[in-house]
């Protein structure tokens, strides 16, 4: 059935006659929008990419980031609305020092991304609220090694190898299945993703765009960080070559 | 008069609620109670402590010195405890006092260092800022009763200026070339002033190293609750440096000849 | 009565995921006069442009009526400029001095100006989640200096924050921006002089076809250090709002405008429009 003027759409807290709740099926529309976001658990560490679309000339390059650092060890990328994604972050810090504080020392994701679940599901169940229009892409090294994760609009989590949101997340998760993941290295993979990016961005034809990139791993001593600006240049410059060659 | 013989004996049903009658909130043991019903009694004493602290400034930064020792009372009782702690990459605290309160004081700038880290955005926490906050928590601490029992020493460079200043229980701080806390702000600090004070622009990392260990010496000549081993730290523009433990050559062939109190009476 | 069935309150996505109470507010923000920000390696200005209440106070009690309040001081190193409800404005930036002013009590330190911006965003992001409040119904844009120099920054309702070279909010802002995207990027080398001059060249856009910038009608905020047409300039070159007489020679550097009529056409303009004052909650 159509959703639209049945009036079983307007509220998190209604289902559908077929059992849906639309609303947050239109929060995951939010996130179809935006710019992609991907994540890759490579041997001894994750790296983060976003695609950042540039709305403006007048922004400042480099600024205004959309990866963001929950913990030390935990870095986060997050695809839909901007403002919504700074609100999961803040949540992700809270529950991240609420677990040091408790247990004194950095918590597994795992966790994080489990209260993180938890309370993205708390904003599918009222009509007081709607969701979050964000699919969060969640990247650490911690006791058990590399990990990643994605959070839907609907509060379900994965643990992933390699993950893709976002408007280009089709095509991204078709390239990066291709690459044998767990074999990469840390500065394989940030190749990877950038040319996947670039990839992903020049398939859409979008306007401008700025790749922003991070990592976590032995590459970091276990600190995430932004990728350093030689490596960054590098990347990119050999993501515009495959993409010249791709055509 | 109680007359059923299986209650004699036993609390009175008022104050122990046997068969869990009561709501919960109105269970005589979860009444509200006035929180000063019993008087209301806080710190008084540290418990397990660390003696003096020093820091001095020296031409390239800063310098900080401590013992490896928490003494429980009189007893000698941990004796490879770190006192100097860095924080970020341009401050270290020297702590004296009370060793939990200590621990507690490490877990608050971690949480603290941590929330900087993931702002990202380039602007750091120095040794300036880090020392008015040190001040704000014992001064608020200390304006509840309830003090943090410790001297704090906060030495750092950053952006070119070289920082060391001093807060304690009561709240109270200042600034100096030199400072030294505890039992060395009698015993090392005339020292400091003498050889640090009108020299801190031109003393070198190892004049300044050599000053410090031989102040530390005479602290553990002196001190009865100090030790032979200590650390040094070195703050400067490039960064922190924390020595591995030393150990002080001391001799104590003297003691042979002091009479008038212990165990030898002539 | 609405417009669309998914735009009466703030709780409800559109089935493409969109969010029309927060598009609606803003809209708020395009009612308001306009704003321009700039900055250079060594300066950070504002710029705005005051209503003038005529909608509720007869233009024949001129000598009472107040040109509106564009701008706010924060702390020394940060100022803004608003578009849109003033009242939203005074809250925010009241939230923003309590901030600033926290940062100076515990840490001694300034606070840094990204987040400040970032934590009013976070403030505004809460208005349009949660049902029974509206999205705030004011934009910023925010000047400030941190460690690596001047800062512009714009906040809107929808809880975003970016920083820009230049940019400008507020009612026909577009035609100020396209100047801005004009010339940017000489702006990084200019006097304070300069930039102010090219950020009244950006404001005079925005402006209706018979109005002119004048002492009464602009404010200029400035960060850094003292201009050569100022004198008193508060130490380190700290936050002040220019108006009045002492915009004068700043507004004496303008170039006439090629195309737009520099004298006053001379039919009188027709008294009964209503210029573009920001919107009042009552109104």
């Amino acid at each position: 059935m159509t959703s639209i003027g049945t009036g079983y759409d307007l509220s998190a807290s209604t289902y559908s006659p077929d059992g849906r709740i639309f609303q947050v099926e239109y929060a995951a529309k939010a996130v179809e929008n935006s710019g992609t976001a991907i994540g890759l658990r490579v041997k001894g560490g994750v790296v983060l990419a976003v695609e950042k679309l540039v709305h403006s000339k007048l922004l400042v390059p480099g600024a205004n980031r959309r990866i963001q650092t929950i913990d030390k060890h935990i870095g986060m990328a997050t695809s839909g609305l901007l403002a919504d994604g700074r609100h999961m972050a803040n949540r992700g810090r809270d529950e991240a020092a609420s677990y040091r504080e408790v247990y004194n020392s950095p918590s597994p994701l795992k966790i994080i991304v489990d209260r993180l679940g938890l309370y993205a599901q708390a904003y599918t169940v009222y009509s007081s609220v709607r969701p979050f229009g964000l699919s969060t892409i969640l990247g650490a090294v911690d006791k058990d090694g590399p990990q990643l994760y994605v959070i839907e609009p609907s509060g379900v989590f994965f643990g992933y190898r390699g993950a893709a949101v976002g408007k280009g997340r089709q095509l991204a998760k078709t390239e990066l299945e291709k690459l044998q993941i767990g074999e990469l290295t840390m500065r394989q993979a940030v190749k990877e993703a950038a040319r996947i990016i670039y990839l992903v961005h020049e398939d859409a034809k979008e306007k401008e765009f700025e790749l922003e990139m991070s990592w976590i791993g032995d590459e970091t001593g276990g600190v995430h960080l932004p990728i350093p600006k030689e490596l960054q240049q590098e990347a990119e410059a050999a993501a515009k070559a495959s993409i010249e060659v791709f055509e | 008069m109680d007359h059923f013989p299986t209650n004699w004996g036993r609390p009175r049903n008022d104050l122990h609620d046997a068969y869990g009658t009561y709501p919960i909130h109105q269970h005589p043991q979860h009444a509200p109670k006035d929180a000063f019903a019993d008087g209301v009694k806080r710190t008084q004493q540290p418990i397990v402590t660390g003696t003096s602290v020093l820091g001095v400034v020296y031409k390239d930064g800063v310098m900080l010195a401590a013992d490896n020792l928490a003494s429980y009372g009189s007893l000698a009782r941990f004796k490879d405890v770190q006192r100097l702690h860095p924080v970020g990459n341009h401050t270290v605290l020297g702590v004296s006092g009370d060793m939990s309160d200590y621990q507690y004081i490490q877990k608050l700038l971690e949480e603290l260092v941590i929330e900087e880290f993931t702002e990202q955005d380039g602007s750091i926490l120095g040794p300036a800022e880090l020392h008015e906050y040190l001040s704000q928590v014992m001064y608020a601490r200390r304006s509840k009763i309830n003090p943090l029992w410790n001297s704090l020493i906060v030495g750092g460079v950053k952006d070119g200026q070289r920082f060391l200043a001093y807060v304690d229980l009561l709240g109270t701080t200042y600034k100096a070339p030199t400072i030294a806390t505890g039992y060395g702000a009698y015993i090392a600090q005339p020292l400091l002033r003498k050889a640090v004070e009108p020299y801190t622009d031109v003393l070198t990392e190892e004049q300044a190293q050599s000053i410090l260990e031989e102040c530390m010496r005479v602290l553990y000549y002196r001190d009865a609750r100090s030790l032979d081993k200590f650390q040094i730290a070195t703050i400067t523009e490039e960064g922190i440096r924390i020595s591995e433990t030393r150990h002080l050559a001391s001799s104590w062939s003297f003691a042979e000849g002091i009479r008038g109190y212990g165990a030898q009476t002539q | 009565m609405f417009r669309n069935t998914y735009d009466s309150d703030n709780t409800v996505f559109s089935p493409q995921g969109r969010l029309h109470q927060v598009e609606y507010a803003l809209e708020a923000v395009k009612q308001g006069s306009a704003a321009v920000g700039l900055r250079s390696k060594t300066h950070a200005v504002l710029l705005a442009l005051k209503a003038w209440f005529a909608r509720f106070i007869p233009r024949s009690t001129g000598e009472l009526a107040s040109y509106q309040q564009k701008m706010f001081r924060i702390d020394d190193h940060v100022g803004i400029a608003i578009a849109g409800l003033t009242s939203d404005a005074r809250v925010l930036s009241n939230f923003m001095r309590q901030q600033a002013m926290g940062s100076k009590m515990v840490f001694n330190r300034p606070v840094p100006v990204n987040r400040l911006v970032s934590a009013i965003a976070d403030k505004a992001q809460v208005k349009t989640q949660e049902y029974g409040r509206r999205p705030y119904g004011v934009g910023f844009l925010v000047i400030g200096t941190d460690q690596s120099g001047p800062r512009l920054y714009e906040f809107s309702p929808s809880g975003n924050s970016y920083e820009y070279f230049a940019m400008s909010i507020g009612a026909r802002s577009q035609s100020a921006k396209t100047y801005l995207e004009k010339h940017y990027e000489s702006f990084a080398d200019c006097t304070l002089e300069q930039l102010i001059t090219h950020g009244l060249h950006a404001l005079r856009e925005t402006l209706q076809q018979d109005k002119e910038l004048n002492v009464n009608n602009t404010s200029i905020g400035i960060l850094g250090p003292a201009s050569v047409h100022e004198q008193s300039v508060p130490k380190g070159g700290a936050f002040r709002i220019l108006e009045g007489d002492t915009i004068e020679p700043y507004l004496k550097t303008m170039v006439p405008k090629e195309d737009g009529p520099v004298t006053a056409p001379a039919a009188a303009a027709p008294p009964t429009e209503a210029p573009a004052d920001d919107v009042e909650m009552s109104g």
